[in-house]
């Protein structure tokens, strides 16, 4: 999936749960400019609608905003229910 | 009264069995001999701090649907999950005004029985030693990035959340 020429290359990574139900674990992907993480939830077909409640993003491998602006070379990722200890 | 100084930190992620008790006690994580003085405390250049609380978390032998567990499965974010573990150890620490704080949190294929993870905090009282260490364990089973899938019956489930404090 690519938007030609616009420069902003992400690294998209999917963890545990969501990455069995995507099916990949890891993708470069070029966006337009302004793509949100929620953005790209959509665009990639993740899942129906908004990213759930349940779901986090990590951007630059420390958690953030969903709704804030991708950067050029961001790694992106989204964790499903965390369950450490 | 709080320490001043920042504590010491020790973060450490396992891809085999390790056993907590060797690392308290300085040997490693696998045991063996030649145990540091002053244990995992000694290790670091601390001198025998008047108060340690521990934590030892292990596989349970059943899976969430009450079958017997064939295996615990860990997977992890390399690098955040490090990360994250650093940051959130640092705050509590801090928070609490203690000395030191181990972790030690497996990753892989655990078998039932084996230690899943280890927190340690060295505090001149009891109660910032007990309060760092139960806060932390909380913190890191919601905010480091793991993920547990239970294999029972040759069939794998992903774990959606935590057990209950009890």
């Amino acid at each position: 999936m690519s938007v030609a020429g616009t420069g902003l290359t992400v690294q998209v990574r999917l963890f545990a749960s969501l990455r069995e139900r995507a099916g990949w674990d890891a993708r470069r992907i070029e966006l337009a400019a302004g793509t949100t993480p929620e953005g790209l939830w959509r665009q990639l077909g993740l899942g129906d609608g908004a990213i759930p409640a349940t779901v986090r993003v990590a951007v630059n491998q420390a958690f953030a905003d969903p709704h804030q602006p991708l950067a050029p070379g961001d790694e992106l990722a989204f964790l499903p229910p965390i369950s450490g200890g | 009264m709080a320490d001043a100084r920042p504590a010491l930190l020790v973060v450490r992620l396992h891809a085999e069995p390790f056993d907590p008790l060797a690392l308290l006690a300085g040997t490693g994580p696998g045991g063996g001999s030649g145990a540091h003085p002053g244990g995992w405390c000694g290790g670091l250049g601390l001198d025998s701090p008047a108060a340690e609380a521990h934590f030892i978390g292990r596989v349970r032998g059943t899976a969430a649907g009450g079958g017997v567990l064939e295996a615990l499965e860990l997977e992890h974010y390399p690098g955040m999950t490090e990360r994250q573990l650093q940051v959130l150890a640092q705050a509590c620490a801090a928070r609490h005004g203690v000395a030191a704080v181990l972790v030690a949190h497996r990753v892989g294929r655990a078998l039932p029985g084996e230690a899943l993870v280890l927190v340690a905090v060295a505090a001149d009282r009891r109660g910032p030693a007990q309060r760092c260490g139960g806060e932390l364990l909380e913190a890191l089973k919601h905010e480091a990035p793991f993920w547990k899938r239970e294999w029972s019956g040759g069939v794998g489930t992903w774990v959606e959340g935590n057990t209950p404090l009890g």
